[in-house]
C-alpha cells in the first residue's frame, strides 16, 4: 500500500491504499454495497449493475467492484436514485427468473432474492419467455446447469478460466440468449472440466447445482448446520463447510452437501477439488469402518479396542521382521494423512523397523 | 503487439476461414492458437455471421427495410424453404429493401427475386453492393469542390494534406482540429481534438489508430458511402493521426458485409503505397462478423482482440486504455474524412460550413422520400431542408427518426427543427449517425416503434441486465398491447425499465434502447394506444 489518501462516503471521511476499489473501502468501513457479480478473487466486469454508487461530478452512475477509489471523491452508496436503480434492477431480474420458492431445492439461499427482498423489488412483473440453452442431457454425474435461473453474472466462466485456469464454460450467445455453455454443447466430462464445482459454490442464484442424487437430500439453509472442517482427502489441508441436516437418519444427522468457506479462509481460499466437494457420501457408507476390527483365530473381523487392534498390528508386524527380516516388511501411507503423520511412518519404518521400504501413495 | 496477442486476434478470421461454428471447428482453431476451446466457442457464437453457418439468406429488418416489404420478404423466403433468417440493418436503406447472401449485400430485392430462385437461396439474385456500385448523394446548392468531403470528387492520392499536416506539425494540426470544432460523426458526438491530445499525452507506447467502419445503427450509410467514393480521404486521415500521435499500427475496423467498402480501402491504401506516401505505418483491415455492438468503440476493441464484442466499462477511457490497454485514438470514418480538409483549409473555414454547429456532414436519408441517398449539408439543417435536397417527401409527413434506431422518433411538427447536436438533444432525441428515416401517414407507427425494439434486443450484448432484460420487456410489452392484453400497470412497468435502462447499462446500446418507445409514447400516444391512460 502507497501512501494514505482519503474519500467521502456516505459523509465520513475513510482513508484507503492505492488501487482499492470503491467496494474494498466501502467494505473495511462496513459499509454495505449489494453486489452479485462480484468474487474478490476474480478480476471485476461490474456487469451485473448491483453495485451502482453515485460520485459526485460523475454524470453516470459507477459501479463500485470495479472503480478505483481517487482522493477526494465523494461517494453516495444509498439515495433516491440509487434506491430507484437497486429496485428496477432487481425487478428486472425477478422477470427474468424464477419464483424465490423454487430456488428452495439448493442449499444456499439464492443471493438474487435475498437482495430483491432486502430492496422491495416487484414481484408482480410479466414474466419473460427468455430462450437460454441449457444443456439439460450433459452426462457429468455432478454439475447441474438451470438456465432460467441464471443472471448471466458470468462468475462461474470467470471462476473457471481465472481461479481454476479451466476455461470449460463460457459466456455465450448474445443478448436474451445469452448463456453458459460449453464447446459445441459437449457434456462437461468431454471438456477440460475437473469436476472441481467452483461453478456451484460462486452462483449467486442456484443456477448452478449439484446433480441429483447428490442433491436430493439438500434443504434450504436456514434448515442446515454449517460445521467447519478440514477436508481429509489429502494433506492440503482445504477449508470446506460440511452442511448437515441433523434432523436426518432419526436425528444422528446427515451431510447433504459439501460448500466452500467465505474467500480468504486460508489455505484454500474457498477453492475445492472434485474429491472434495463431491466425494463425501462415504460418510454414511454401510461398509465404513466405525470401530477397529480384527480378524479372529476363526477368520471372521471382530470389534475390538484401539489397545488391542495396536497390540495385534504391532505382534504381525515384529513377527514377520523377526522370521524374514527387516525388508520383508513394507510401509505405505495415505495421502489423506497428514505431513507429519507421514513424518511419523516413516520414522516408524526406518527408526523401529529398520527398513527403508517406505512410500506414501500421493507421492507417484 | 506480442505473439500471443497477435494468435487471439486472428481466432474469429481463423472461425469463418473454418465455415464459422460447425461442430468441431471452435476445437481445430483453438489447436492452432493454443487457446482454450471454449473461448473460441465462446467468441465465435456472439457474432452471427460465425454462430449460424447454416443460415445462407438473411433479410433485413431495419427500419427502412421494413417499410419497404422486408417481413413479406423473409416470410417467401421462409415458405420457399430457403435456410433464411432476419437480420439486422445492413446499412442499404437507400436501396431497400436488402437482403444478404451468405457475406455478400443484395440491394433493391423483390419479391419475384425469391420467387424465380424456386426455393434455391444460392439462385437469389438482386443488385449486388459492390464496389462498383454507389448510391445517391448530393450536397445541396453547395459547390461540391469546396466541401470537406467531397463525396462526388476524384480520389486525390498526392497526400499533400499528409505532407501539409508534417509541415504544421502535430500540435497546430490537433489546435486546427480543436478550431474547427470537429466532434464526432459516429454517434456520440465526442470532440475530436480532445480524443487527439489525450492520446498524444499519454507517455505508455506504442499507440495506436482504430477506424470505426462498423456501420450499422439503423438508417445509417453514409460511411458505406464514403469508403466506397471517398477512401482516399479515409486513409489520408488515418495516416494524418498516426503521424501526429507516434503511432505505426492503424486498425481499420469494418463491418464483415462490407467488401466494396473493403476492396476500395485496399485500393486507397494501394495508391498512397505506390506513390511512396506514408512510410513506416501499417494498415491492417479487419472484418466484423456481425455485430452491431461493435460499432461502441471498446467493443469493438473486444472483437479486435478476438473476444466476444462486450463493451468495457468506462473510465478508463481507450485514449489511455484501449487496444491490447494501450492508448488508442477510435474515430468514426466520417470524422477522420474531415481531417485532411481541415489540415489544409484550417479550421475556422470548416466551422464557418456549418448552419448551427461547426462542419458539414454526412447526412442518410431513407424511407418515404424521393432520392434516399447520401447528402454532405451544413450541420444544423432542418428535416425538411434536407427532404428537399433528397427530391421531397413521399406521401404526408407523419414521423421521423433523426439518428438512428438510438435516437427515437420525433413527430412532423419537428420538420423545421435543426438536426445538430444541441437541437436533437433538446428534444429529447439525438443526431447520433444522422441517419435519417421518414415515415409518412401510410405507416403504422407501432410497427415501426416495434422494428426498433426487435432491433435492439437481438443487438444487445447480454452483458448487462438492464439491457438484456429491458430490451425483452419492452419488445414483450409491446407485443401485449398488440394482442390487446395491455394494462395502464404496464405502461408504468415500462416507463420504470425505460429509466432503468438508460440509468443502469453499461454502454449507449441500452442507454437509448428505450428511446423509440419513449419517444413515440411521448409524440404520438394515440398511435400507440396509450392516450386513454
Amino acid at each position: 500500500m502507497g501512501k494514505t489518501l482519503e474519500l467521502t462516503l456516505n459523509g465520513q471521511t475513510l482513508s484507503f491504499g492505492e488501487g482499492d476499489t470503491i467496494l474494498d473501502v466501502a467494505g473495511r468501513a462496513g459499509e454495505e454495497i449489494m453486489t452479485l457479480c462480484h468474487d474478490p478473487r476474480l478480476k471485476p466486469v461490474g456487469a451485473c449493475r448491483t453495485c451502482l454508487v453515485e460520485i459526485d461530478g460523475w454524470r453516470r452512475l459507477a459501479p463500485s467492484c470495479a472503480t478505483k477509489a481517487e482522493a477526494g471523491m465523494r461517494i453516495t452508496t444509498h439515495n433516491e436514485r440509487i434506491d430507484r436503480h437497486q429496485k428496477a434492477l432487481l425487478s428486472l431480474y425477478l422477470s427474468d427468473s424464477v419464483s424465490e420458492e423454487a430456488t428452495h431445492d439448493t442449499a444456499d439461499a439464492s443471493q438474487l432474492h435475498s437482495w430483491a427482498a432486502r430492496v422491495g423489488a416487484a414481484t408482480d412483473w410479466p414474466h419473460l419467455d427468455s430462450q437460454r440453452f441449457e444443456r439439460s442431457d450433459d452426462r457429468n454425474p455432478y454439475v447441474q446447469f438451470r438456465a432460467d435461473r441464471c443472471i448471466l453474472c458470468a462468475r462461474c466462466t470467470r471462476y473457471c478460466a481465472e481461479v481454476e485456469s479451466v476455461s470449460a464454460i463460457t459466456l455465450a450467445g448474445r443478448g436474451s440468449k445469452t448463456t453458459i455453455a460449453t464447446t459445441d454443447a459437449r457434456s462437461l466430462l468431454d471438456t477440460s472440466c475437473e469436476l472441481c464445482g467452483g461453478c456451484i459454490d460462486v452462483c449467486p442464484t442456484g443456477a448452478m447445482t449439484e446433480k441429483k442424487p447428490l442433491a436430493q437430500r439438500l434443504k434450504p439453509a436456514r434448515m442446515l448446520d454449517k460445521v467447519r472442517t478440514t477436508c481429509n482427502y489429502c494433506g492440503v489441508g482445504c477449508q470446506m463447510d460440511l452442511n448437515v441436516d441433523r434432523a436426518a437418519h432419526q436425528g444422528r444427522g446427515q451431510v447433504v452437501k459439501i460448500s466452500s468457506p467465505e474467500t480468504g479462509v486460508a489455505p484454500n481460499d474457498g477453492n475445492l477439488c472434485v474429491k472434495g466437494r463431491f466425494a463425501y457420501q462415504f460418510i454414511d457408507h454401510q461398509d465404513r469402518l466405525q470401530v477397529p476390527l480384527v480378524r479372529g483365530e476363526d477368520g471372521e473381523l471382530h470389534e475390538a479396542s484401539w489397545e488391542e487392534a495396536l497390540q495385534a498390528a504391532a505382534r504381525g508386524l515384529q513377527g514377520v521382521a523377526k522370521r524374514h527380516g527387516a525388508d520383508s516388511l513394507g510401509f505405505i501411507s495415505s495421502s489423506r494423512c497428514t505431513g507429519e503423520e507421514n513424518y511419523l511412518v516413516q520414522k516408524l519404518s526406518r527408526a523401529v523397523f529398520k527398513t527403508n521400504n517406505v512410500h506414501q501413495c500421493s507421492a507417484t | 503487439m506480442s505473439g500471443a496477442n497477435k494468435d487471439k486476434a486472428e481466432l474469429l478470421e481463423r472461425l469463418a476461414a473454418a465455415g464459422g461454428l460447425k461442430a468441431g471447428s471452435a476445437t481445430e482453431v483453438a489447436r492452432q492458437l493454443g487457446l482454450p476451446e471454449a473461448e473460441v466457442y465462446g467468441a465465435g457464437s456472439f457474432f452471427h455471421l460465425l454462430s449460424d453457418p447454416e443460415t445462407k439468406l438473411r433479410v433485413c429488418t431495419g427500419l427502412s427495410c421494413a417499410m419497404r416489404g422486408a417481413r413479406d420478404l423473409l416470410a417467401q423466403a421462409q415458405a420457399a424453404g430457403m435456410p433464411v433468417a432476419e437480420c439486422s440493418c445492413l446499412a442499404a436503406c437507400d436501396r431497400a429493401p436488402a437482403l444478404l447472401r451468405e457475406r455478400s449485400v443484395l440491394v433493391d430485392v423483390k419479391p419475384e427475386d425469391i420467387a424465380q430462385a424456386e426455393g434455391k437461396w444460392q439462385a437469389v439474385q438482386g443488385a449486388e453492393l459492390s464496389e462498383d456500385w454507389v448510391g445517391a448523394i448530393g450536397c445541396g446548392e453547395a459547390v461540391s469542390s469546396h466541401l470537406p468531403i467531397d463525396l462526388a470528387g476524384e480520389m486525390d492520392v498526392s497526400g499533400s494534406a499528409y505532407r501539409r499536416a508534417e509541415t504544421l506539425g502535430a500540435e497546430a494540426v490537433i489546435a486546427a482540429l480543436d478550431e474547427a470544432g470537429l466532434q464526432g460523426r459516429g454517434g456520440a458526438g465526442f470532440p475530436a481534438a480532445i480524443k487527439w491530445r489525450g492520446v498524444r499525452a499519454e507517455p505508455a507506447a506504442p499507440h495506436y489508430i482504430v477506424l470505426n467502419a462498423d456501420e450499422g445503427e439503423p438508417g445509417t450509410f453514409k460511411d458505406r458511402e464514403l469508403m466506397l467514393r471517398r477512401p482516399d480521404k479515409v486513409i489520408e486521415g488515418l495516416a494524418i493521426a498516426a503521424m501526429c500521435l507516434g503511432a505505426e499500427d492503424v486498425y481499420l475496423y469494418l463491418r464483415g458485409e462490407f467488401r466494396g467498402p473493403w476492396l476500395a480501402l485496399e485500393r486507397a491504401i494501394a495508391a498512397f503505397a505506390e506513390a511512396g506516401l506514408f512510410p513506416g505505418i501499417h494498415f491492417h483491415l479487419h472484418a466484423g462478423h456481425g455485430a452491431y455492438i461493435c460499432g461502441e468503440e471498446t467493443a469493438l476493441l473486444e472483437a479486435l482482440e478476438g473476444k466476444r464484442g462486450m463493451p468495457r466499462l468506462k473510465p478508463p477511457f481507450p485514449t489511455q486504455h484501449g487496444l491490447w490497454g494501450k492508448p488508442t485514438l477510435i474515430q468514426n470514418v466520417e470524422t477522420i474524412a474531415c481531417v485532411p480538409a481541415i489540415v489544409m483549409q484550417g479550421g475556422s473555414w470548416f466551422r464557418a460550413l456549418g448552419k448551427t454547429e461547426p462542419g458539414t456532414k454526412l447526412y442518410s436519408i431513407s424511407g418515404d422520400v424521393a432520392r434516399p441517398g447520401t447528402y454532405e449539408l451544413p450541420l444544423g439543417i432542418s428535416l425538411d431542408e434536407l427532404a428537399q435536397a433528397a427530391g421531397g417527401y413521399l406521401g404526408t409527413l407523419m414521423a421521423f427518426s433523426p439518428g438512428g434506431a438510438s435516437s427515437g422518433f420525433l413527430p412532423a411538427s419537428e420538420r423545421g427543427r435543426a438536426l445538430d447536436f444541441k437541437g436533437l438533444a433538446a428534444a429529447g432525441s439525438m443526431l447520433g449517425s444522422a441517419g435519417v428515416v421518414v415515415l409518412n401517414s401510410a405507416n403504422s407507427m407501432i410497427d415501426a416503434v416495434r422494428e426498433q425494439l426487435v432491433f435492439f434486443e437481438n443487438e444487445s450484448c447480454g452483458q448487462c441486465a438492464p439491457c438484456r432484460v429491458g430490451t425483452r420487456f419492452l419488445r414483450e410489452a409491446l407485443d401485449r398491447k398488440l394482442r390487446g392484453e395491455s394494462s395502464q400497470q404496464s405502461l408504468a412497468q415500462v416507463a420504470e425499465v425505460a429509466w432503468e435502462m438508460n440509468e443502469g447499462s453499461i454502454c449507449g446500446l441500452g442507454q437509448a434502447a428505450a428511446l423509440p418507445l419513449t419517444t413515440a409514447l411521448n409524440h404520438f400516444p394515440k398511435a400507440l394506444g396509450s392516450a386513454e391512460s
